[in-house]
């Protein structure tokens, strides 16, 4: 099944009524959230009342929660090489 | 002349919030880029929908009535309509909430 993964890119503070109730219909509460909706007219056409403020991919898969964070994680700036057993070295 | 009541512009005459005549070479950078993701949104709506044989009549509106970021003039991409000023034109960054919304058409013959 495909879905619609969308990013809302852009605070819909200050737009249109309208525009702030589709959003929060979608899902997307905060800037940089994530929500996925199947591919359907009906969302896709929320989707083009809100097309300045999100970003949109298809996929086929969803992600959960804890991968859209372990995605966002920055790199731990170290690589481990060796582990020692035993402990203290 | 000093402190906190002098005499300034501001200070005299309330908010004066000013908005330069025109765009910065990186404000129209990123204007394109606003634009062209917008057009990229509608492009994955399309073909998602195309697939499932789908197709929305907003869609359909703004493909028949919207140019694209490639196919607009520079005119219409950093200036819109204004009845008020001499040469019927004012920066596109004049208009309230400007980075997200769509101005893309103007009257024609302006």
């Amino acid at each position: 099944m495909q879905y619609f993964k969308i990013t809302l890119i852009r605070s819909g503070i200050g737009m249109t009524g309208r525009q702030n109730k589709v959003l929060q219909s979608l899902g997307l509460r905060k800037r940089m959230s994530i929500v996925y909706h199947p591919v359907s007219p009906e969302v896709a056409g929320k989707i083009m009342k809100v097309k300045e403020l999100v970003t949109v991919a298809e996929t086929d898969k969803l992600e959960t929660k804890k991968e859209i964070q372990e995605s966002r994680r920055p790199p731990k700036g170290f690589v481990v090489e060796k582990k020692v057993l035993g402990g203290s070295v | 002349m000093f402190g906190p009541f002098r005499a300034s512009n501001p200070l005299f005459g309330g908010l004066v919030w000013k908005i330069p005549w025109r765009l910065s070479p990186p404000q129209k950078y990123r204007h394109r880029k606003r634009l062209q993701r917008v057009d990229e949104v509608i492009d994955t709506l399309e073909s998602a929908l195309k697939k499932q044989g789908e197709s929305i009549a907003a869609i359909e509106r703004w493909r028949h009535e919207m140019p694209t970021e490639a196919e607009m003039e520079a005119r219409d991409k950093y200036t819109m309509f204004d009845r008020k000023s001499k040469t019927y034109r004012k920066g596109v960054h004049k208009t309230p909430k400007w980075t997200r919304i769509s101005q893309r058409l103007n009257p024609p013959g302006f």
